[in-house]
């Protein structure tokens, strides 16, 4: 529980431009897929839990774009796309 | 008739801008497009960027270029769960110009050779994110960026590790996680002067350190530490296979966290303040791990390309990125004086890739993935060294042992043989 | 029917960070403000659906010819600039005499728009400042504009009630956010953008020099934050922290 609270302030440092859609969904029916409670252990930003029915939830803000979900669960359990142009994190150091 | 520009490059990082730059430069009509509010916005490295092998291939860029600290000593620290040994190496020959290698923040300095680029006459819009290439005849003729059809006789797909390009051109492997690895890190403010007495250097000289075993639980991967001028960028790179796999089950920022927390790294950052967390995948799957570098009317470079490489004490990308972008350019150079760039024309790419030392590099270290694949690099090893050095270092109330039989405790028949094998192993790097 | 619409430059205000409680506006983009587009927005709508021509009025630092692109790209048709690096940060009354002084010079001006405030600093003085320079009506927070031949009827948006106004061109318009979505301009557009004429000005041009600001910053600091950043691991102890310091439970 500390790790989260120290990872959204963490979050809270980086710029981000909000996007009309999410860019990262999980595909219907996947939600509790064993491929998909990868991201929970490999998003950076955490992004990635669990609930108490067993499925995983996404919450797309504080996405770093870093594609580790993308690699670990595949695209038969997540839709995936870069948020649309001008949107999203902006590095200020990079 | 719409306009059509000689190459449309897909991706204002070092790959795209580095063939920008080297088009833009021979008058060609070259047209980058950029999803980020401005180059740099979502690019991300450890970083260090090695100058040497791409320094002739852009002779004016980097007497002004904005790198932060040339590194003057290197570092790497044997970390275990109690104890850690640390091998520090300076020399000389990393105080003489030209120097061989700098620290780097790629929102600063994509930007800026993002400016050179256009200064040459390249054309760059940001905030516009590519979604599909425009196909006739089987042949990419050009890209749809948020509806709008744009016409080139090449595009450069340099869009990246999760390269989307590449993959609507088919030319894409198969995604497997052990080819990836995620790097992750913070940017941690902090006074120069405070970093220079820290880690004792002096004016524009910075630090580089690698951290293995106990940072990754294990894990295939390590920690980095590189100081920039005002700043140290700290961070993590893993094995995305080893992450999500739940012995020992461990979330990815958790690692980061802990690795701040060892007195090892406390005492560099304190003080300090951080402002800036990021994330990016990187391939490091090798040589076998490549995409296919050309199509008809389409070229893949740097990390679309999976041109970056883990040999252990580094992870390179970057100069791969720039060279590969140079490269790339000089293949649409040469199909434009004969108007061809079907795949066979654009088939000089990769036969200049293969006398680089792009692909020299892969091929030589094309065993390395497998070989530090080894778990015992990450656990035992770092565990072991440690003990030995305390051994070495204690002395008891009594008596203390020989030195000689204080190491040999560590060193059965069982882990000699264990030993030979992984060195057997590590001479194939 | 030739509409000015007044734009501002100003730092993206999503990229400024704090430290030591001042803003670091180091390498921070510079973009045009919010409002401006609704101001910029209202007038190529007009101009796509009865004709005439957009010209973009701004004055700032030598960035802006850059900067303005963005402005050209969604729609207006040329602009007019007036550039100096001492530009950025200018009082109201400096810009709206500089802007004044510009439109002078621009014949064809039947209407000129400007948003209700600026991005960064939203003083909202600029509009009502330069309509008293030239001598023309002015209706301030507009929510919609009707353009007729020689008048506009305007619906003035206030917080209890909505006035309608006519007005006998030329006038000046400030318009709220609210008015409409602005365009998000395309690649083609944007590219086009590069080639739109620009008249470029410099201060000497117009006879005018940069008088003293009447309004001087004297600090500006980001509320002091004074957070602990206790970590705690669970309900519990989060309880017996919040008590222990008086902050529950008493």
């Amino acid at each position: 529980m500390s790790e989260a609270i120290g990872l959204k302030a963490k979050l809270g440092l980086d710029v981000f431009k909000h996007d009309k859609e999410a860019h990262i969904k999980i595909k219907d029916g996947m939600q509790k897929d064993p491929r998909l409670k990868r991201a929970i252990l490999v998003c950076p930003a955490g992004l990635y839990s669990e609930n108490e029915q067993g499925e995983v939830e996404l919450t797309i803000d504080g996405c770093l774009e870093c594609g580790t979900c993308l690699i670990a669960c595949g695209t038969e359990v997540l839709e995936w796309h870069y948020p649309s142009g001008g949107t999203g994190v902006q590095f200020r150091f990079g | 008739m719409m306009e059509k520009f000689d190459a449309i490059v897909v991706g204002a990082g070092l790959a795209g801008l580095a063939s920008a730059y080297t088009l833009a430069n021979e008058g060609m009509e070259v047209l980058v497009l950029e999803r980020g509010d401005y180059p740099g916005a979502k690019n991300v490295t450890g970083g260090r960027l090695y100058v040497n092998p791409v320094r002739e291939l852009f002779p004016d860029i980097w007497k002004k270029a904005p790198l932060e600290r040339f590194i003057a000593s290197e570092g790497v620290c044997m970390m275990a769960g109690e104890r850690s040994v640390s091998i520090n190496y300076a020399g000389n020959e990393l105080l003489e110009e030209p120097y061989q290698s700098f620290s780097i923040l790629r929102a600063r300095f994509d930007r800026w050779l993002a400016k050179q680029a256009e200064r040459k006459g390249a054309m760059l819009v940001d905030k516009s994110r590519v979604d599909d290439l425009i196909f006739e005849d089987g042949k990419v003729i050009g890209v749809r960026a948020a509806g709008d059809e744009l016409h080139a006789n090449v595009v450069i797909a340099c869009d990246g590790v999760l390269s989307f390009i590449a993959e609507k051109a088919g030319l894409r492997r198969k995604v497997e996680a052990p080819n990836y690895a995620v790097g992750y890190k913070e940017i941690i403010e902090l006074d120069p002067s405070q970093i220079e007495d820290r880690f004792g250097l002096e004016g524009n000289e910075g630090s580089a350190r690698m951290y293995m075993g106990e940072v990754t639980k294990g894990k295939f991967g390590g920690g980095f530490l590189y100081t920039n001028k005002s700043s140290i960028s700290l961070g993590i790179v893993i094995g995305i296979k080893d992450l999500m796999e739940e012995k020992p089950s461990i979330e990815a920022p958790v690692l980061l966290d802990e690795f701040k927390q060892r007195r090892e790294i406390a005492g560099l950052i304190k003080g300090g303040e951080t402002v800036e967390y990021s994330a990016h995948v990187i391939p490091e799957g090798g040589y076998k791990a490549l995409n296919k570098l050309y199509g008809d009317g389409i070229l893949v470079a740097g990390d679309a390309a999976g041109l970056a490489m883990n040999i252990g004490v580094t992870v390179r990308g970057m100069e791969y990125a720039l060279a590969s972008g140079y490269y790339a350019a000089q293949t649409v150079l040469q199909a434009k004086e004969k108007e061809d760039f079907s795949a066979a024309a654009l088939s000089h790419y990769q036969t200049q890739m293969e006398s680089s030392f792009i692909l020299q590099d892969f091929k030589n270290f094309q065993e390395a993935p497998q070989v530090l694949e080894n778990p015992r690099f990450f656990n035992h090893y770092p565990e072991m060294l440690g003990n030995i050095m305390k051994d070495i270092y204690e002395v008891p109330a009594g008596s203390k042992n020989r030195l000689y039989p204080t190491i040999k405790q560590y060193m059965a028949f069982s882990e000699l043989w264990a030993m030979l094998g992984d060195m057997r192993k590590v001479m194939k790097i | 029917m030739n509409i000015v619409v007044a734009m501002k430059q100003i730092p993206d205000l999503q990229q400024i960070r704090i430290r030591n409680r001042e803003p670091v506006l180091d390498a921070v983009p510079l973009t045009l403000g919010n409002i401006d587009k609704n101001a910029l927005e209202a007038a190529v709508a007009f101009k796509e659906s009865h004709g005439g021509k957009v010209t973009v009025l701004s004055a700032g630092s030598e960035d802006l010819e850059d900067t303005i692109k963005e402005a050209l790209a969604a729609g207006a048709d040329e602009a007019f600039l007036v550039l100096d690096d001492e530009l950025d940060g200018a009082d109201s009354e400096a810009i709206a005499g500089i802007l004044g002084a510009a439109l002078n010079r621009i014949e064809d001006k039947d209407l000129i728009i400007f948003g209700e405030g600026s991005g960064d600093n939203y003083s909202g003085q600029v509009g009502p400042r330069v309509a008293e320079i030239l001598g023309i009506p002015l209706v301030t927070y507009a929510s919609s504009i009707e353009i007729n031949d020689k008048t506009a009827k305007v619906v003035r948006s206030l917080e209890d009630c909505e006035e309608i106004i006519e007005l006998t061109l030329p006038a000046a318009v400030s318009v709220l956010a609210g008015i409409n979505e602005p365009r998000i301009p395309s690649v083609t557009q944007i590219l086009k953008a590069g080639k739109k004429p620009k008249e470029i000005l410099e201060m000497d041009d117009l006879g005018l020099a940069l008088a003293e600001k009447q309004v001087i910053t004297l600090s500006n600091l980001a509320p002091e934050s004074e957070r602990k950043q206790i970590l705690l691991k669970s309900a519990d102890e989060l309880v017996k922290a919040l008590s222990s310091q008086s902050l529950i439970g008493r």
